[in-house]
């Protein structure tokens, strides 16, 4: 069940995006990819309407409302899971 | 339309310095090009320079009144000449200085309750040595003033005069600056300057010899329709056709401000009606076609035959205005809108118009903006989730990221922002995204606000029976009380416009109107499937083409990031925001900040979170050098002749 290497590969670029629009404003915080976001506080609630904005757009996946919540959303982790399973393939 | 500015002392036989009024009459100019006059006596000094508007040759100030109480006094009462037929008698001029005057001196304060118009006043009473200070009802004039260490007080239509008088220094106030970065303006008496504090709108400050006797308000708006099913006083059509009829009185031009929407195109209309000449309008037009509406200004212009200008604003205009804007301002920012309207009231001024009247107002009395929409869904939602967000989706058509991608995170967003029994439930959205920028702050800074709640403050000052009103009604209070006055009449009113002595006029915020609209039924405000504003549509449909009467709002916005980066940015702007610059200033955290401006420089930022952040970051930044650093400019005093000398000190009375 390990990871695939296009995974590896989104997990970078997954990882990149949230340091670049978000941990900027955290600059104390080292972020571990099972992390979760909000019990850091370093994504606020208008901060996850743009992350689900983002992941929609960027791996073209239609988000169900029932589907935003921490589990596919909450960390590095859950992302790069939630993006495997649910993108095009 | 004038500046005014004074300082009285708990010493009567202490002076106040003749430089020191000129300094204060010189930081004020702007506000007043036309002329400017002072009085001296007895521990007091007064200074007021003038935008003449009535009674172009009389009417200087300072006033000395038949009692011998002396007046400075910035504004227009409108009803002025139907009140100087009530007082009878003579009168010396024809300005509504003197009647305001005379019936401060019959009547006191009581009779404020009979002013149509907005005005911010400082009426001293010699032989009491009594100083009143009186703020119109919502506030569209400013009004400053700083208690002194020696007991006696200084006041200013802006608080540069009161920096210019060298009495107080300026200072940061940083829970004054944490409220701009919370509801988008220090509230009154707050402002962003420590020591320094606003009349409040509807307020007045009694100081009698050594220290405030009272300070309270006179006015207060009652959003409350009370359940009361008894018509709205008065017929709309014939309240604002008098209403800007009132505010078309003036002895020189006047035209309007048309932004190609509802409300505006509805003064322009009235006025077009009310006026023997040629209306002028005027709008702003932007470069980019997501903000600019100039089709429908160009087509409310036609169909009214008004004689049209439009100023034209890209990137450019806005970096190159925005640091005078916060000059003016006095405040930072959370967004450029104000900086077109700078341009415009300059542009209008060049085109000989020294009086607009506008639509402002009309969004907060008859629910028009989207947080009003946003409001009621919301409450919906607890009942009919699926319906609420189905309707959310129509909202915000204007947004660059289109509704379907928006979806359904955006939707949780709203929808969990804030429990229906919150006070300041139709606020969470707006408070929850402007926190933003308060994630930018130093730990030191955030720490020095700990126990500084500005919601906490705003809870407390609500009107008895809040609790009961609406969440509409609760909506349009918390609009009127914590955007309107401190910042959309403010930043984005009178200081642009009185940076070229432009004076603004808003029909719809003639009291009278609002005792009207607050009366309505709810659905004529806000009706079914999210209509706004049915009782001004109809009254567009017979004014207005069809089209401009049914038109959708669109808020007006100007670009916000784009201005300050890329080949044509300004280079103080980086400057500005250089880890150096910030720790100098000690707000904001120099690495956050960097990696905010990496976004910027790189065409990421561009969502409002951010734009808002950077609005917020650099105008403090500059807003901080303008006044509070060390190389802060000087206050040249101003060497004419003034047109009116009341001089006791001196023995010169003329």
């Amino acid at each position: 069940m390990g990871e695939t290497e296009v995974g590896t590969g989104l997990r970078a670029k997954l990882r990149a995006y949230v340091e670049e629009a978000f941990l900027y404003l955290h600059p104390d915080v080292e972020l571990r990819d099972e992390d979760q976001f909000l019990e850091l506080g370093v994504i606020d609630s208008l901060g996850f309407v743009e992350l689900v904005e983002e992941v929609q757009s960027r791996y073209g996946i239609a988000v169900d409302a029932l589907e935003i919540t921490e589990e596919n959303f909450g960390s590095i982790d859950a992302l790069v899971a939630f993006v495997e399973r649910r993108r095009p393939s | 339309m004038c500046g005014i500015a004074g300082i009285v002392r708990a010493d009567a036989d202490a002076p106040v310095a003749e430089e020191a009024l000129r300094r204060m009459a010189g930081a004020l100019r702007h506000r007043g090009p036309d002329g400017w006059g002072l009085a001296r006596e007895g521990g007091a000094g007064l200074v007021s320079t003038r935008l003449a508007i009535f009674d172009v040759p009389g009417g200087w100030q300072p006033m000395r009144g038949e009692r011998g109480t002396l007046l400075v006094y910035n504004g227009e009462v409108y009803n002025h000449p139907e009140l100087r037929r009530e007082l009878g008698g003579a009168f010396a001029t024809t300005s509504d200085t003197e009647v305001v005057l005379r019936l401060l001196e019959r009547e006191g304060v009581r009779a404020l309750d009979r002013l149509n118009g907005q005005f911010a006043l400082a009426w001293w009473e010699p032989a009491a040595r009594r100083l009143t200070l009186v703020r119109d009802r919502f506030g569209v004039r400013p009004l400053h003033w700083a208690a002194l260490p020696d007991g006696g007080i200084a006041f200013a239509s802006e608080a540069k005069a009161l920096f210019a008088s060298g009495e107080v220094a300026a200072a940061p106030d940083l829970a004054g600056i944490d409220e701009v970065f919370t509801t988008w303006g220090a509230r009154a008496p707050r402002s962003a300057f420590a020591g320094v504090a606003q009349l409040p709108p509807g307020g007045l400050l009694v100081w009698e010899d050594g220290e405030p006797v009272a300070q309270r308000t006179w006015w207060e708006p009652d959003c409350a329709r009370g359940g009361s099913a008894a018509p709205a006083p008065g017929d709309l059509a014939e309240l604002l056709a008098d209403a800007v009829r009132l505010r078309l009185r003036a002895d020189v031009p006047v035209g309007t401000y048309l932004s190609g929407g509802l409300d505006s195109s509805l003064i322009s209309a009235l006025a077009q009606r009310a006026t023997d000449h040629e209306l002028r309008t005027f709008s702003v037009a932007f470069h980019d076609a997501r903000y600019d509406e100039r089709p429908w200004q160009e087509r409310v212009a036609r169909a009214l035959g008004t004689r049209h200008h439009a100023v034209e604003v890209g990137p450019r205009e806005i970096a190159d205005g925005f640091r005078a804007v916060v000059a003016h301002a006095e405040t930072p920012l959370i967004r450029t809108a104000p900086v077109p309207l700078h341009l415009l009231a300059r542009a209008t001024r060049a085109h000989g118009i020294t009086v607009v009247a506008t639509g402002e107002g009309a969004d907060e009395l008859f629910w028009g903006y989207d947080l009003f929409k946003e409001t009621a869904l919301r409450e919906l939602h607890v009942r009919d989730p699926a319906r609420a967000e189905a309707l959310l989706d129509g909202l915000y058509p204007y947004l660059d990221v289109p509704a379907e991608r928006r979806g359904p995170a955006w939707r949780r967003f709203f929808f969990e922002a804030g429990a229906p029994g919150d006070p300041l439930f139709s606020h969470g959205p707006r408070i929850a995204a402007t926190a933003v920028v308060r994630a930018f702050y130093r730990p030191e800074a955030a720490q020095s606000l700990a126990g500084a709640d500005p919601l906490a403050r705003l809870r407390a000052d609500l009107p008895p029976g809040f609790a009961r009103w609406s969440a509409l009604e609760r909506a349009a209070w918390l609009e009127l009380t914590t955007l309107l006055a401190p910042n959309l009449l403010a930043a984005q009113g009178d200081r642009v416009a009185m940076a070229h002595g432009v004076e603004g006029r808003f029909p719809f915020l003639d009291h009278r109107v609002f005792a009207h609209a607050a009366a309505l039924p709810p659905e004529r405000k806000l009706g079914p499937g999210l209509r706004e504003k049915a009782e001004l549509r109809d009254l567009a449909a017979r004014l207005l083409p069809a089209e401009v009467a049914a038109r959708p709002k669109q808020p007006y916005r100007a670009p916000e990031v784009a201005p300050f980066f890329g080949p044509h940015a300004p280079a103080w702007v980086e400057e500005r925001l250089e880890a150096r610059a910030l720790d100098a200033v000690g707000i904001f955290d120099p690495a956050r900040v960097a990696g905010l401006l990496r976004r910027c420089r790189t065409g990421k930022a561009s969502g409002f979170r951010e734009g808002m952040a950077l609005v917020g970051i650099l105008s403090t930044q500059v807003w901080h050098e303008r006044f509070c650093g060390a190389g802060a400019a000087g206050w040249p005093a101003e060497r004419s002749q003034p047109r009116v000398r009341l001089d006791v000190a001196a023995g010169i009375t003329s």
